[in-house]
């Protein structure tokens, strides 16, 4: 069986989805404990050198571009299958269980997916954007100059409608990942009963409770701060 | 004279001649043989994946929308075969001759020998093929045991048998359709067979779908389309079984052998109301742990559990200390019967009796308090140590029982009653298992074979699995030998044309009835009859009534019966309809049948042959023979006989006092 | 248990052919016994639609003990209705009380279309076994049975697995219309089992082909299936058809 056919199977698909889906939870751990140096009460100090470290470093830059590349697979992928999915169902039922076969999470996949997708999008125009490709104030520790995108996030949660914004991007997030997390264990085939209930809880209390509610936090404390 | 082939020299020679002397068919030329199929059940779906591996091209039909749903599948208890790894004394001798005896000495010895013979290949055949059956925990196969027998020789998967062969016969006939050997025609029923210079070309089948009908030729046909229980309406059969098949077959010339031999089980949950559509069998294994009970008062009506101990009648244990509650199937389906007509039957109808378990459960508790070295524990503590042991052994019976009737069966007892489950009846096959019409063969249930006058449990699935296994691959290539320069008829062949002509017209004489009454209404009417005067007793009187009676029914069916929609579509009625038709006929036959045999044997209980005690009576020097009825046009039957030579096992009375 | 009588409305899916187009019709039905079973109370209706010189509902059935997995009806939202590890023909009206609306749907699929009424075909089914679900073993060619030593556990997970009865529900209570339960039964069955073992690779690659083929979605792991299935056959399964797949997929040659 050739790569390409193993990969084009609904579960050789499905692997792709778990695998590239995993890489983004590890992501999301990185991320968020760069970004918890926003809380840092140094006027930004720790934060900007950590962003500039992450715009400049060579491999980093390599990794982001590979990050981008594995949110676009995921999510085509994943919607590439929720069509499909659909398709396999020319006339719907007038009836559905709702959560009584399955877990609502699990049914919200695309949906979350798609809300989180969008979040990114915006996530990054706000930012990753002007930390690249934008207008920045520079600012100046120890002799070295920095763009100060510390303040241009302060300046962003001020705002409310941006704070609501990002609080349900998390929402997403953590509705995804209380099903997704799981799911792809599964997908690898990985479901023993010794270790379902540590997965289980990885996925709900990390993934879809304490990660999402870290982050939501930011734009929170800051826009509090900020009145 | 009916020429039964058996071959010559000792018994346990027989096959093995047989097998070295019979002609083969080379592979170039079984490449250009059609065989055709009706039935994937056990025999069918076995015998059409051994034919496609042989190279035969091979046509197989079903009614159901998938050869797995066939009702072999929910056969339960297990599969006999003369393995011997209890090293409990079994031996191929002994299943034959248990075989034999169970069947009340009418079964034809060479066939059951060679039955006993290839048992074991089957289970051999069926672990290969991935039959999950129940296992040792040191890896080896597990065994039961089953009525009538003293060793354990059943193999089963849980409560599950049925389906776990089916499926691996299913899986190898599947096998054969990817290969291109087999052609698999679902939802396809036959309506006649096509008889071309006296012999067997093809058959007319309905396609179910579109109502068309289809000609299909086959150098032999081979009918595997199981029993006919449903003549009774209520029986543990599945709604579709029928007699069709084998009845065109006896319409075309191929006698039916035995048509009155019916085993009804005795453990099967009571009808509940006008409304029943099936009854569902509860496995003979339960006898090993409940006792059966009626109160001693006539139409007791307080709860079971309110009857004192010396208040209850265990009239198995009275009737037969020896074998108690686990006598014969036909035994105890008639000490139930009997115990329910002088009015001591239990539940709203009266017509059940009770399976407690409460005294094995207590049994149970103790030995297992006794295990755990519990001292002084109470009576509740056993009650519930027992109600484990025993949800570990019948735990899904126990389910399902709870679920048809919403009773707790570890809390009050079952109430069971007799139903029709199995016929022994079937066309008459000779010992290449070929019928009265050259060329047409029947296989599994759908045969008179092999059980004579009552089946032992655990045996029905045995037959299928070796006719189509291990017997038809060898004798049909006896036949076809002789066909090899037969090329395919056209389908335009007169006679095939004749044959459709003849479906459709019958199709549509009945679908221009528009009378008032339903297919199911007629279908009711028949099994009432059949029941009371066909079931578990019958006499003289209540015989010649029934033949009247079923051929005024059959009568008013052709006047009145309504069968809505169209016949070039979908329509289960059409398909109902035409079934009960046949049964109308078969119903008669059965009676006449039943009148003809002066004797009570197995399943056949004639009230005017009865001991003093009210047992059984065989009649062995007026009746040792088998009923082969030709059928010539309505109402018509001859009788031909089959004599039975017993040489090993020689007849007996069976006492189990 | 308290017998009682009760009178429903039935909302039951009428459609002529698999060509034509389909709608709900309502029946009242009355004196509805609770020992019923589902179907007989179908019976009844159809019997009074005869009757009435209507055309009588059809519906797939056969058993009617829950082994041949014929039966096929979505009741309220549910495959095979309310009660878990239930057929239709094992469900019993006691589960229903007076006054009660029940709608009655086939199974929804594109890869089971309709046929009549509340039938579907199932035929994609037959033809993913035919794709593999076997053993390659012609008549004959055994060896004794107790040759082959099976762990008793590993024969057990091999029958619970080998329990699934073809029915369709996995595939009607997923959202996805996924046939994953149904090929991860059979899979798992023979993956367990030594018997299984030559065959392994190509019998997984080709069973999924042949469920991608047929149109059947992809498995979200929902537990829908689990849920529903009359036979409680495991998700566990899924993941160890998932497992097949990966070493299959990532071994063999061909």
């Amino acid at each position: 069986m050739k790569w390409s056919q193993f990969f084009n199977t609904s579960i050789g698909k499905k692997l792709l989805v778990g695998a590239t889906g995993l890489f983004l939870c590890s992501f999301v751990i990185v991320h968020l404990t760069g970004n918890l140096t926003l809380l840092k009460d140094d006027g930004g100090e720790a934060f900007n050198i950590y962003a500039a470290f992450m715009s400049h470093n060579p491999f980093i830059q390599f990794l982001a571009w590979g990050l981008k590349i594995i949110i676009l697979l995921h999510a085509i992928i994943a919607l590439q299958l929720t069509f499909r999915n659909r398709a396999a169902r020319p006339v719907k039922y007038a009836i559905n269980p709702g959560n009584q076969t399955s877990s609502w999470f699990s049914r919200q996949m695309a949906i979350m997916g798609s809300i989180l997708l969008i979040f990114i999008l915006i996530h990054l125009k706000d930012f990753w954007y002007v930390m690249h490709y934008g207008e920045l104030r520079p600012v100046t520790y120890e002799g070295k100059e920095y763009k100060d995108l510390y303040y241009a996030v302060y300046e962003a949660f001020k705002v409310l409608w941006v704070v609501v914004l990002y609080v349900i991007g998390m929402i997403g997030l953590s509705f995804h990942l209380v099903h997704g997390f799981k799911s792809a264990f599964q997908t690898f085939g990985l479901n023993h009963v010794k270790y379902n209930g540590l997965i289980n809880f990885v996925g709900v209390w990390l993934f879809g409770i304490l990660i999402p509610i870290a982050f939501a936090i930011i734009p929170v404390f800051i826009y509090f701060k900020s009145i | 004279m009916l020429n039964s082939k058996i071959p010559a020299g000792s018994l346990d020679k027989k096959w093995e001649d047989y097998k070295g002397h019979c002609k083969l068919v080379n592979p170039a030329n079984k490449r250009n043989m059609e065989v055709i199929i009706v039935g994937t059940g056990l025999a069918g779906a076995s015998a059409a994946a051994s034919l496609g591996e042989l190279g035969y091209k091979v046509k197989a039909f079903c009614f159901q929308d998938s050869p797995r749903r066939a009702h072999s599948i929910a056969a339960q208890g297990g599969i006999n075969a003369a393995k011997n790894y209890q090293n409990d004394g079994d031996s191929v001798f002994r299943l034959f001759y248990d075989t034999v005896k169970g069947g009340d000495y009418r079964a034809r010895e060479a066939n059951v020998h060679r039955l006993a013979e290839v048992s074991g290949n089957i289970i051999d055949q069926c672990v290969a093929q991935g039959v999950p059956f129940a296992r040792e925990y040191g890896g080896l196969l597990s065994n039961r045991s089953f009525g009538g027998t003293q060793v354990q020789r059943t193999f089963y998967a849980a409560g599950q048998t049925g389906q776990q062969l089916l499926l691996g016969a299913y899986s190898a006939l599947e096998r054969q359709v990817a290969l291109g050997n087999v052609t698999m025609y679902n939802r396809h029923e036959m309506l006649d067979i096509v008889v071309i210079d006296g012999k067997a070309r093809g058959i007319i089948a309905r396609d179910l779908i579109t109502g068309k009908l289809e000609r299909h030729f086959g150098h032999a046909v081979l009918l595997a389309s199981g029993g006919y229980g449903n003549v009774f309406y209520l029986s543990t059969n599945a709604m579709g079984s029928n007699v069709t098949a084998a009845w065109k077959a006896t319409r075309k010339g191929a006698f039916f052998g035995n048509p009155c031999y019916t085993q009804i089980h005795p453990t099967c949950i009571p009808v509940s109301g006008d409304h029943q559509s099936k009854l569902t069998l509860m496995s003979e294994s339960l006898r090993n742990d409940g006792r059966i009970w009626v109160p001693k008062k006539q139409n007791d009506t307080r709860k079971p559990s309110d009857i004192p101990e010396d208040e209850r009648d265990y009239y198995l244990e009275r009737r037969y200390p020896a074998f108690g509650n686990l006598v014969p199937r036909d035994v105890a389906s008639r000490a139930a019967k009997e115990r329910c007509d002088a009015g001591y039957g239990v539940g709203s109808s009266k017509q059940a009796v009770y399976l407690d378990f409460a005294f094995n459960m207590d049994r149970y508790g103790r030995i297992e308090a006794s295990k755990r070295q519990l001292s002084n524990p109470s009576a509740d503590e056993i009650r519930k140590l027992g109600k484990e042991v025993v949800a570990e052994k019948y735990g899904n019976l126990f389910d399902m029982y709870a679920k048809i009737t919403g009773e707790n069966p570890y809390e009050v007892p079952m109430r069971i009653y007799p139903a029709v489950h199995y016929t022994m009846g079937g066309l008459w096959v000779d010992y290449e298992l070929m019928t009265t019409v050259t060329g047409l063969y029947a296989l599994g249930e759908a045969n008179f074979s092999d059980h004579g006058a009552n089946r032992l449990g655990a045996s029905a699935l045995m037959q299928g699995l070796a006719d189509g296994y291990f017997v038809i691959p060898y004798t049909l290539g006896n036949y076809l030998a002789g066909e090899i320069g037969t090329k395919a008829f056209s389908l335009d062949h007169p006679a095939f044309i004749e044959a459709e002509k003849n479906v459709q017209s019958t199709i549509d004489k009945m679908m221009n009835i528009k009378g008032t009454k339903s297919v199911d209404h007629f279908h009711k009417k028949l099994g009432k009859i059949m029941w009371d005067k066909c079931g578990m007793a019958r006499n003289e009187q209540g015989l010649k009534e029934a033949i009247t009676e079923i051929q005024a029914l059959r009568a008013e069916f052709w006047k009145d019966v309504r069968i809505p929609g169209d016949a070039n579509e979908f329509n289960p009625e059409l398909e109902k309809a035409g079934r009960v038709a046949d049964f109308l006929e078969l119903g008669e036959l059965m009676c006449v049948d039943a009148l003809n045999r002066r004797e009570s044997c197995g399943g056949h209980f004639r009230e005017e042959s009865q001991t003093d005690e009210g047992e059984a009576q065989r009649d062995d020097a007026n009746f040792a023979y088998v009923s082969a009825w030709e059928y010539k046009g309505d109402s018509q039957f001859e009788l031909h006989k089959e004599a039975l030579e017993f040489v090993e096992c020689k007849p007996t009375q069976r006492s189990y006092k | 248990m308290e017998h009682y009588n009760m009178n429903l409305t039935l909302k039951v899916w009428r459609q002529k052919n698999a060509d034509a187009q389909g709608k709900f019709e309502t029946y009242p039905v009355s004196g509805i016994s609770s020992e019923m079973s589902f179907l007989e109370m179908f019976d009844v209706l159809n019997e009074r639609l005869i009757n009435e010189g209507k055309e009588p509902i059809a519906f797939d059935h056969d058993c009617r003990e829950g082994i041949c997995g014929a039966c096929s009806m979505h009741i309220n939202g549910r495959a095979h209705g309310p009660w878990a590890g239930t057929t239709t023909c094992q469900l019993h009206m006691r589960a229903f009380k007076d006054g009660d609306t029940l709608t009655v749907e086939p199974w929804r699929a594109g890869s089971f279309p309709v046929v009549k009424d509340l039938t579907v075909d199932r035929g994609a089914f037959d033809r993913i076994i035919e794709a593999g679900g076997y053993v390659s073993v012609n008549t004959g060619n055994a060896q004794d049975a107790n040759n082959i030593l099976i762990p008793k556990d590993d024969a057990d997970a091999a029958f619970a697995a080998a329990a699934c009865i073809g029915c369709g529900a996995c595939v009607a209570a997923c959202k996805n219309s996924s046939a994953m339960l149904f090929v991860s039964a059979k899979v798992s069955q023979l993956a367990l089992l030594p018997q299984g073992q030559p065959e392994k690779k190509s019998r997984a690659l080709n069973m999924i082909a042949q469920m991608d083929k047929e149109g059947f979605g992809s498995c979200t792991n929902t537990g829908a299936c689990e849920a529903e299935c009359p036979k409680e056959i495991s998700l566990t399964n899924i993941a160890r058809l998932n497992r097949e797949y990966i070493s299959a997929g990532m071994t063999y040659e061909k």
